[in-house]
């Protein structure tokens, strides 16, 4: 029905394609988690970036302390997971929260956030080595649908980053917790008042968000390399994400993300990986001129 | 009930409130007034957990200084804010919800966001997101909200603020049902005299944070230092 080199093509496209899907997924949930922080606690997170590849990290060291046989990414996502949630809670609550008393607490929670940023990344190379990490596939094999190609490995990632983000999405919108996120985010006054301990609701926004960031991490760095300095740039690139969607904006977000990881994906077969980011920075700039309140934001 | 005992309040070299002492008894409706910047809401401010301060503030026979905001809730007193506080995306029930899940002790009831939504009267609007209502519906919204916290003292800011005169008598209608029939201790500021005199047994007047007169709000109005604190300000005392 189609010639040889149309089926090729069709084969290499919808791999591009479902590999787009896969990181914009992950995009979705990092952008979600660096909303979420900025939303409710009105400060920026500069080493945001940099619990990513806590995620990673923490996976392959029970991978290498462990081997796959105890049930694999489920056991990694028990083990790991908490872990996240308790590593940003505390950070929360005994290294950013006492700065929210100060005057000018927002510069300071700045750089204190920019400083964590730097020992990270100097912490992952001690421990870890300037090597570059990675992980096993989630699930080996390729998904044939009539003249396409699908790894489960993106089918895999995909599912489970959309999973974080309706659970994330359902817990915001059905539960006790998930109320008093969003009294905080709207009127931290008027939530004090009727009883809601903020502090606490920062504290628990902050690990939340560490967890998807980190869920992310151990997604992302079975497909990348886990490497201790690129904190700073997946920070950008939630960031970016974040902006071209809209701040503020939960749907844009979500919309920004597959958009950026699908055209990341294109550019990076057509044209060579590294043009990726040229593509991400020229889309940056033109959100910026163009529109500048994102794809979905409230403008002015 | 409520007993401050020689509190002061500092904003760097500005004293807001000055060795202030005060009693509230239970069961009363207790008024504060004095001029803009009087100190009245920063009152409130400390009572609630917002500031610290130097003095003493007991709640039931028990200090609540230092307390949090949101354990002085739990406590059993709640407020309202002289600029109503609301969360606009959510809807007029579950922002009473809120209070009903966080403000309070008790087992957790749904039944109790029903019944303050009727007390308020705003079962019309209670699937409406906040943010929709009008300046009267938000304010019985926050007035609903602190009753859903189950208070024992209900602390009202300013709650005439902005209404016309038939708004004022609907609320007044709610303030005086609140303290009879759910038998909440009231405090409130307010600016119009006549609301004050018409539902308090205990007037303070304040200025610069220091105690002017104390007592029946039928004295007070005729005591000598305030009708001069007061001077002037006829034209807004509705
Ligand atoms: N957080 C703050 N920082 C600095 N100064 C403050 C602060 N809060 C209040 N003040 C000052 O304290 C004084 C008392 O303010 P407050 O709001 O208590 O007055 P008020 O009696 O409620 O006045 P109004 O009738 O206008 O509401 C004012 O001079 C005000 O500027
Ligand atoms: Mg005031």
């Amino acid at each position: 029905m189609f010639s040889e080199d149309t089926v090729l093509l069709l084969y290499e496209m919808s791999d591009v394609l479902i590999a787009g899907l896969s990181n914009g997924s992950v995009y979705a949930l990092m952008a979600l988690g660096m909303t979420l922080v900025y939303g409710v606690t009105k400060a920026f997170n500069f080493a945001y970036g940099d619990f990513f590849n806590m995620g990673g990290y923490f996976a392959w060291m029970l991978i290498i302390g462990l081997g796959l046989q105890f049930g694999g990414y489920v056991t990694i996502f028990i083990v790991v997971l908490p872990m996240l949630f308790g590593v940003g809670y505390a950070m929360e609550k005994f290294l950013i929260s006492p700065l929210r008393k100060r005057a000018d607490w927002e510069n300071r929670i700045m750089m204190l956030t920019l400083g964590l940023a730097l020992f990270l990344t100097n912490l992952y190379m001690v421990v870890f080595g300037v090597k570059l990490k990675s992980l096993p596939a989630i699930l080996d094999g390729i998904l044939e649908v009539g003249e396409f190609v699908f790894s489960y490995q993106d089918i895999m990632i995909f599912c489970l980053s959309l999973g974080g983000i309706l659970l994330f999405g359902w817990t915001l919108n059905n539960t006790r917790t998930g109320m008093a996120v969003r009294a905080v985010a709207q009127n931290p006054a008027g939530a004090k008042i009727v009883g809601i301990n903020i502090g606490r609701i920062f504290a628990a926004t902050f690990a939340i968000s560490t967890v998807m960031v980190g869920f992310g991490g151990i997604l992302l760095s079975q497909k990348l390399f886990i490497n201790p300095s690129s904190g700073g740039a997946i920070m950008v690139k939630a960031w970016v994400v974040t902006a071209f969607g809209g701040m503020g904006s939960i749907r844009g977000g979500l919309v920004a993300a597959f958009i950026i990881g699908i055209m990341e994906a294109f550019v990076g077969w057509i044209f060579g990986m590294s043009y990726g980011i040229i593509a991400l920075f020229i889309l940056l700039l033109g959100t910026l001129i163009i529109r500048p309140q994102g794809l979905m934001g409230k403008g002015e | 009930m409520l007993k401050l005992s020689n509190v002061t309040k500092r904003f760097g070299s500005l004293v807001a409130v000055n060795d202030l002492s005060l009693e509230v008894e239970k069961g009363q409706i207790y008024g504060i007034a004095g001029p803009n910047g009087a100190g009245k809401s920063t009152i409130y401010n400390l009572i609630t957990g917002f500031y610290s301060y130097e003095g003493k503030i007991e709640f039931e026979g028990k200090p609540i200084n230092g307390l949090r905001p949101y354990q002085i809730v739990k406590r059993g007193i709640s407020r309202t804010f002289q600029i109503p506080q609301t969360f606009p995306s959510l809807s007029v029930e579950d922002s009473i919800d809120i209070g009903n899940r966080f403000g309070n002790t008790a087992a957790y009831s749904r039944k109790r966001v029903d019944e303050v939504i009727d007390f308020v009267n705003l079962n019309r609007e209670r699937k409406h997101k906040t943010g929709t209502l009008d300046l009267l519906g938000k304010k019985k919204l926050m007035i609903g909200a602190a009753l859903a916290t189950r208070p024992k003292m209900l602390m009202l800011d300013e709650p005439m603020a902005g209404s016309n005169a038939h708004e004022i008598k609907a609320l007044m209608e709610l303030i005086r049902r609140i303290n009879q029939e759910l038998g909440i201790t009231i405090i409130i500021i307010e600016h119009f005299m006549k609301v004050l005199t018409e539902l308090t047994e205990t007037l303070l007047i304040i200025e610069t944070g220091t105690e002017i007169c104390c007592g029946h709000p039928a004295e007070v109005t005729n005591d000598p230092a305030v009708i001069e604190c007061y001077l002037g300000r006829e034209d807004d005392q509705g």
